[in-house]
């Protein structure tokens, strides 16, 4: 260490000037005594880190409260077969507020407020909030914000620290700069394009990203996808390592569903329900009225519709339940109908039940006795079982003794002598009860069986019903036998009868009915292609031959009782299906039609049902062939059948009427079909 | 020029802005959206202290002795000044705001210099026979408690009173041939200090304490207070604890990370222990100790008493303010105020720091010949 030596002229030296030695020994003292300091708190150094060095790395580590965060991930998509998004997924923002941040300076609360605001934040509730939770960080303000609101504000707020930047606008008085303790949390938001298109097939799912009914809850799995997770742990070192985990977005369904079949639809039972509701009482145009339109040579479900619709988007709408029976306390239809009233003044343990009622699917949720829909079943395992056959002749008086009961005809008069194919034409009650002691209790509840009735088909949607009310042979009444040979005190289902029906047409082969047709992964490529799925034999090939047959007449013989479900310029078989439902002689109906197209060659099955018209003789199929005819004039032509037959006048008004064209180009006949118009339109 | 205190007090200046860039950058970018905001403003201060303690260093420190009345009267005068012009930070006025300039003075930092000097004046103007009565003590000590009063109640600032009444002490000390009444003083400053805070802790109930008793109970249980006046302690306490013998690496803490608030403040040497450890802690005392050591030398070896008690003066002021400021953030004293000397932020601090060290370096050019001789 060198020293400088200063000669200083203002030198003073000795006497009481001096800095003497006993001071300087003093001061000695005082370095000894700070230096006693320093090694005291150098000692408390290391005292906290000996008895609380573990604890507190723990502590700063878990004072790291960003470590663990969720990353949401897409829902998958639905798609009908054309490609149409019928639900899908928006990526969302929750505006999260930091009253911690905000009250850190006095000039952050206004402007952030403002900001709060402009997005729609009721700002008085907000600002109560933040003075009353001053140390929450994190409260979720707002949901659901869209992708571009969040965006437009963003912009905005970065454009204006900008210019305040540029014009040197004093820190305190700064609106842009002193927003503070807003962010946003991204999350995704289910959304259906089409509102109310499909919702019974579709369901919807809310938030948590649970799926309600139909595709949603059926294949909740499938759609749903892994949330990513942003995380921190602690390595050997306890040093804090940071990971993430990405989220993996859920697979997209793609339908067998058409969404302009569905459609159609869905505007045919608007239609019907416009030109019902309100005509005998307040309320909807019937309970139900639904309709299927199935490929019936894969099961391949291609409409599935049943009033009243909601919309998808909000499915918790009350308004949508006008006009609905209510219920009792078993959630069954009783006397009476929602009025706007009772949608305001529905109690909070109502509001659940009426919309689960609303939600339901009653294609496949609901069962009631089919009517006469179930004769070409019976006729077919007759056929098939050699106990009746194609020449047999019946006769009919009007009634049929059966263990001392007098089971009544259509008619009372009688439909005098009928061959089998006759009996399905004029929908003979007797004829029938006659072929069913032929065919013996032991075949029929074994084909009932067959043709799945009272089971699952195995459609891949929510909530499908079972009824297993089957009797056994040994237990089967003469009655109840006699009975159900036309649709009479057994239950089924829509899609049960549906199924069915397209076996009985199709050459005897049951498929299963679904509703997806494969799977994709959120990128587009194929996981999964559900094919279509034989899963029994009904009957032979022949049998279905005089099936077709017979349900041609149905349409077509001058007798038949479906001549108003025919399509103009199109050939096709069917059933219709009266049933009174239980307590029997209310004079409340269900009724139905189940049809194919083209006759020669069935390519589509649809079957539509009214059940309780509002209407006061509710017991005429024409409710529901008018809907059947409705659908197939569109969907045919839709799907490039042309028209085989020559088209009526009045027909042609019709189809002027609706847009649609006239395709046939066969040999002028108009005549044809003339002693078929009907009388009385529908609607 | 005494380079090897040179060389020290400019070691520590460096360290210091290391440290404050590593523990301001996160809050500096958060609230001014720029990481080096408070490293180029403690720069320009450096700097511009640097350039005020060279100028000191020329300055025979006998001037000083002359305008020591002046300098009492100005320190006064600026705390007076609080009054009408004072600008409040965080809820305390204690600036002034500079016509003209970006920055503020601080007049409790002027007052320590201005009471070192002033002091330093009255106890040579004794002589040493005063010195040795009581009366010697009690008058120098009268403007010392004037001045901190006036800091404590116009600025609101307990810290800097005390360490202005501890820095005449100090000098006090050294001056005086005597140990009793020292000590006597010492004792019954602990046991008031007790009975202050057995009073604090058995009227705790009665809801009737202002912040200072409020910080006394969270000092004796910070954990408990950890929502309001222990938060600070208990994080700096966390982060002392999660530092280890070596540290997690200079830049590397998490606390700096929002946990505790202006850690380039009062807290900076919480922030030393987490990233540099144990280690890095106690060389940086050890660097305090050395800087102490060579203000010894340079007083003993002064060229009269008037230079000696300046030094003497600055080694109080330093020494009372590390320690402090290493009590509080190791939460060995109730939770006050204290910068950390070079190294915590702050305009008036590092500026008034560099002029004393501007006085003891003037003081080191009049060292004595004869002394020389010895070091030979």
């Amino acid at each position: 260490m060198s020293r400088q030596r200063v000669v200083n002229g203002k030198n003073t030296r000795g006497g009481l000037k001096r800095f003497t030695i006993s001071m300087q020994n003093k001061l000695v003292v005082l370095f000894a005594i700070v230096l006693l300091a320093f090694v005291g708190l150098g000692v408390r150094l290391f005292l906290i880190n000996r008895d609380n060095g573990q604890t507190y790395s723990m502590q700063v580590l878990s004072q790291q409260a960003y470590e663990n965060q969720t990353i949401p991930f897409k829902r998958g998509r639905i798609l009908d077969c054309k490609g149409t998004v019928l639900a899908d997924s928006q990526l969302v923002y929750n505006v999260i507020v930091d009253s911690k941040q905000i009250l850190q300076k006095d000039v952050y609360l206004e402007p952030t407020l403002d900001a709060l605001e402009s997005l729609g934040v009721n700002r008085n509730r907000i600002k109560e909030y933040i003075t009353n939770h001053a140390s929450s960080q994190y409260y979720i303000a707002l949901k659901n914000l869209s992708y571009q609101d969040r965006k437009a504000y963003l912009e905005k707020v970065a454009a204006g620290i900008a210019k305040e930047k540029e014009d040197k606008v004093p820190a305190a008085q700064r609106v842009y700069d002193n927003i503070k303790g807003i962010w946003f949390e991204s999350g995704y938001q289910r959304f259906y394009p089409h509102g109310d298109l499909a919702c019974d097939v579709l369901g919807f799912s809310g938030s948590g990203n649970v799926g309600t009914g139909g595709l949603e809850e059926y294949y909740n799995d499938t759609l749903n996808g892994v949330v990513g997770r942003k995380y921190g742990y602690l390595d050997e070192g306890l040093n804090m390592e940071q990971t993430m985990i990405e989220a993996k977005d859920g697979n997209n369904l793609v339908l067998t569903l058409d969404a302009n079949i569905q459609s159609i639809v869905q505007k045919s039972l608007n239609q019907f329900n416009a030109a019902f509701q309100n005509q005998y009482r307040e309320g909807l145009g019937a309970n139900n009225a639904a309709c299927i339109v199935m490929d019936c040579n894969s099961g391949e479900v291609l409409a599935m519709a049943g009033t009243p619709f909601f919309d998808l988007n909000h499915p918790s709408d009350l308004a949508a339940l006008w006009g609905m029976p209510k219920l009792d306390q078993n959630d069954e239809p009783q006397d009476g109908y929602l009025t706007y009233t009772d949608l305001l003044t529905m109690t909070e343990e109502d509001k659940p039940r009426y919309l689960n009622a609303l939600w339901r699917n009653f294609c496949i949720s609901d069962y009631y006795e089919p009517g006469s829909t179930a004769k070409p079943f019976t006729v077919a395992m007759g056929l098939d079982t050699g106990t009746v056959s194609d020449s047999d002749e019946y006769y009919c008086g009007g009634y049929k003794m059966i263990d001392g009961f007098k089971i009544q005809c259509h008619t009372r008069e009688g439909d005098g002598w009928l061959t089998t194919g006759e009996a399905v034409e004029y929908s003979c009650n007797v004829a029938l009860m006659e072929m069913v002691e032929k065919i013996g209790k032991e075949n029929f509840t074994k084909f009932q069986n067959v043709y799945n009735f009272g089971l699952k088909t195995g459609i891949d949607l929510a909530d499908e019903a079972r009824t297993d009310q089957f009797v056994s042979d040994a237990t089967m009444t003469n009655s109840m036998l006699a009975t159900n040979s036309f649709g009479q005190n057994f239950d089924a289902t829509m899609i049960q009868m549906a199924a069915g029906f397209c076996s009985l047409i199709n050459g005897g082969n049951y498929y299963e009915p679904h509703v997806v047709k494969k799977i994709t992964s959120p990128s587009g490529m194929t996981l999964k292609t559900i094919e279509p799925r034989v899963l029994k034999k009904t009957v032979s090939e022949s049998t279905s031959a005089h099936i077709r047959d017979y349900t041609v007449m149905v349409v077509e013989g001058h007798n038949g009782t479906g001549i108003t479900a025919r399509p103009a310029g199109y050939r096709i078989g069917g059933k219709t299906g009266t049933a009174e439902t239980l307590p029997r002689g209310n004079d409340e109906y269900v009724v139905s039609f189940i049809g194919y197209a083209p006759a020669e060659d069935p390519q589509i099955v649809c079957y539509a049902v009214v059940d309780r018209a509002n209407i006061e003789e509710q017991d005429n199929p024409m409710y529901a062939t008018a809907i059947f005819k409705n659908v197939m004039e569109e969907v045919l032509p839709y799907m490039g059948i042309y028209m085989t037959e020559p088209v009526t006048d009045k027909e042609r008004e019709r189809l002027d009427k609706k847009g649609l064209e006239v395709t046939y180009t066969g040999d002028e006949s108009p005549d044809k079909w003339d002693w078929a118009d009907d009388d009385e339109d529908m609607y | 020029m005494d380079y090897s205190l040179l060389f020290i007090v400019l070691f520590l200046l460096s360290f210091g802005l290391v440290m404050l860039y590593s523990t301001s950058s996160y809050e500096a970018a958060l609230e001014y959206g720029d990481s080096a905001y408070f490293l180029k403003r403690q720069l320009v201060f450096t700097l511009f202290g640097l350039v005020l303690m060279t100028g000191v260093s020329f300055i025979p420190y006998t001037f000083w002795k002359r305008v020591s009345v002046l300098a009492y009267l100005v320190s006064v005068g600026l705390i007076v000044l609080v009054i009408p012009f004072g600008m409040e930070v965080n809820g305390a006025k204690r600036w002034i705001r500079i016509p003209g300039l970006p920055m503020q003075l601080q007049p409790a930092e002027v007052a320590k210099i201005g009471v070192i000097i002033f002091s330093a004046m009255i106890i040579e103007k004794l002589g040493r026979r005063s010195l040795a009565t009581i009366k010697g003590f009690i008058f120098p000590m009268i403007p010392a408690v004037i001045v901190a009063v006036m800091i404590w109640q116009i600025t609101d600032n307990l810290s800097s009173a005390i360490i202005v009444v501890a820095i005449v002490f100090g000098m006090l000390f050294v001056a005086c041939p005597d140990y009793g009444k020292f000590l006597g003083i010492v004792v019954t400053v602990l046991v008031v200090g007790a009975f202050i805070v057995w009073y604090t802790v058995n009227s705790a109930d009665t809801n009737s304490l202002d912040f200072r008793g409020e910080r006394i109970l969270a000092w004796l249980d910070p954990q408990a207070y950890a929502g309001g006046k222990g938060y600070q302690t208990i994080q700096a306490l966390y982060a002392i604890g999660s530092g280890g013998v070596f540290g997690k690496g200079l830049g590397q803490s998490m606390q700096k990370l929002g946990f505790i608030p202006e850690a380039q403040n009062d807290m900076i040497f919480s922030i030393i222990c987490e990233e540099l450890g144990l280690f890095g802690a106690i060389s940086i005392m050890l660097m305090f100790v050395l800087l102490i050591w060579r203000f010894m030398m340079i007083a003993n070896s002064a060229d009269d008493f008037y230079g000696a008690m300046l030094v003497v003066g600055v080694i109080s002021h330093i020494a009372v303010q590390v320690i402090l400021n290493i009590a509080v953030v190791t939460n060995t004293i109730p939770n006050t105020g204290v910068t950390l000397p070079f190294i915590s932020y702050g305009g008036s601090s590092v500026f008034f720091l560099l002029s004393e060290i501007g006085i003891v370096l003037s003081v080191a050019r009049g060292m004595r010949r004869d002394e020389l001789a010895l070091m030979e």
